[in-house]
């Protein structure tokens, strides 16, 4: 018999013994809630257990969990968006202000993307996706540029504007920064042979990006870590009761 | 023995890793937290609202469960510091997921201060949008969220009634996990409307955010769990982030062991096979 037949089986066995057990200490209440935290559990142990290998718990777990959420964020969007944007305002106006007839506009564009899935009306989609191109690259070119490209040069450039005014070790910083940009930009231009200032500007700029990319795998790190945390937490002191000490 | 090291079950690390967080977790010992300048700016900000009658902070809990563990600890600190010193707190989000959270921070904090919900803090929810939903609140707050999350009119309740847009906050901190988030609050929001404007995020994103310290469009930032466990240590009311640095410093300690471990490994193989 498969090792993978035998342990996953027996996992299963250990989890309702220790449920079992917790349910007649006490530590879990047998109600909704006590329930919540068993399942909970279960799925957090049958989504760890890809580490082991693959399995059917896993699979399991991964569906139930795009099923909740999708229905999930249907309700909120219903309840939230819908419902409050859409009907009351055509339907269930305030005697205050009556219909608000415009919303018909916004409502009719979000009803043409459906038909999408009805061949001979398709045509009416691309007027939404007309609407949503145009609008979203309106909106986003000019603040992205400015948000993201004109308001960061100042700071890149400011070690020249500070030279005649207080050329220190607070230099220091921006300096980087900017043989930082300027290196890891001549990298990334690819019009010019990497060969001789080029190429050793170049390789600066590659020491850069590998400083970055060590940075980056570091946080990474430091954030899987903390969810791992978050759900180990949530085992001992939720589940198992075991009230880990705070300090 | 090379060999065999540099074909190290990967199970075996997981298994380390694993019980590095479990054991700390455990043992109760204290590690010292300090806080960096980018986590104090935040800190100083709320700080200084802190006499200031009428103050209001706007909240943007832009994260999901996935991400909860690093920032729902630090929206706690954070609405827990504001509560402290009497300072106003709406919440708003951009993404659906985020809702229960911050409906559960809030009545967490708004029970240990006895805040009132309209009076003290309101939390309007979720509105499709994203980045289109911040230029709505920036032109019209009451148009953008015209309910709060119990359906109570935000033109009537005593909070929201004279906040017309994001210019009468007087501090917006956007706390995100991914899109929309921290990009769509500076491009769209304080970019537009000049509010100043803070951050927390995961750690995995601290570093694309840096750049906009240094050209002040954040004035603050709460990178990751040890982000929050640093506002944690601010406030005075250490919580589950300063707990979560146990392990997470004992677990980086144990990754660095295995990285050296497999580049000291790698280096002698490579020398055997060249002699």
């Amino acid at each position: 018999m498969d090792r993978e037949h035998i342990v996953f089986p027996i996992l299963i066995l250990l989890f309702a013994v220790v449920n079992g057990y917790l349910l007649a200490v006490g530590s879990l209440v047998a109600s909704w809630s006590g329930f919540g935290v068993i399942l909970a559990a279960g799925i957090t142990l049958a989504l760890y257990s890809f580490l082991y290998r693959d399995n059917p718990l896993f699979k399991l777990a991964e569906h139930l969990y795009v099923g909740v959420v999708a229905a999930y964020e249907l309700a909120l969007v219903w309840y939230q968006s819908i419902l409050v944007d859409v009907i009351n305002p055509l339907f269930r106006p305030p005697p205050d202000t009556g219909v608000n007839w415009w919303v018909i506009v916004p409502a009719g564009l979000g009803l043409f993307l459906m038909t999408r899935f009805f061949g001979r009306a398709v045509w009416l989609s691309r007027i939404s996706f007309a609407f949503f191109v145009g609008l979203g690259a309106g909106l986003a070119i000019p603040r992205r540029v400015s948000s993201f490209v004109i308001e960061q040069i100042g700071p890149t450039i400011s070690p020249f504007s500070q030279v005649s005014t207080d050329f220190g070790w607070a230099v220091l910083n921006p300096a980087i920064i900017l043989i930082g940009v300027v290196s890891v930009l001549i990298y990334f231009y690819f019009s010019i042979e990497h060969k001789g200032v080029v190429g050793g500007i170049s390789r600066v700029g590659i020491y850069f990006l590998m400083v970055s990319f060590g940075a980056s795998f570091g946080y990474t790190v430091m954030a899987r870590i903390s969810l791992l945390i978050g759900r180990v937490d949530f085992l001992l002191e939720d589940w198992l009761n075991l009230n880990p000490p705070l300090f | 023995m090379i060999e065999r090291l540099l074909n190290i079950d990967r199970r075996i690390i997981y298994l380390a890793v694993f019980l590095a967080v479990c054991i700390p977790l455990l043992i109760g010992f204290e590690l010292p937290i300090k806080a960096t300048p980018n986590v104090r700016a935040v800190y100083d900000t709320v700080e200084g609202l802190a006499g200031k009658s009428d103050a209001v902070v706007l909240i943007s809990f832009d994260y999901g469960p996935s991400s909860q563990p690093e920032l729902q600890p630090m929206a706690l600190a954070i609405l827990r510091h504001c509560f402290s010193r009497n300072i106003r707190v709406v919440g708003v989000t951009l993404i659906t997921e985020a809702v229960g959270l911050a409906m559960q921070a809030f009545d967490t904090a708004a029970e240990e201060y006895g805040r009132v919900n309209g009076t003290d803090y309101a939390f309007l929810g979720f509105k499709a949008g994203g980045a289109i939903l911040i230029l709505n609140m920036g032109q019209d707050l009451h148009a953008a969220f015209s309910e709060d999350i119990r359906g109570v009119a935000t033109t009537e309740m005593p909070l929201t009634r004279n906040l017309r847009s994001l210019k009468d906050f007087d501090y917006v901190v956007d706390l995100a996990a991914g899109y929309p988030g921290v990009d769509e609050w500076i491009a769209y929001g304080q970019e537009r409307y000049r509010f100043p404007l803070g951050a927390g995020c995961t750690a995995v994103m601290a570093p694309d955010f840096f750049p906009f310290l240094q050209s002040r469009q954040l004035n603050g930032l709460i990178g990751g769990l040890a982000g929050a466990a640093e506002y944690e240590t601010l406030v005075g009311k250490r919580a589950l982030a300063v707990s979560g640095m146990r392990p997470q410093s004992v677990a980086h300690m144990v990754i660095i062991g295995f990285i050296l471990l497999g580049n000291v490994v790698y280096f002698l193989h490579r020398g055997a096979s060249r002699s």
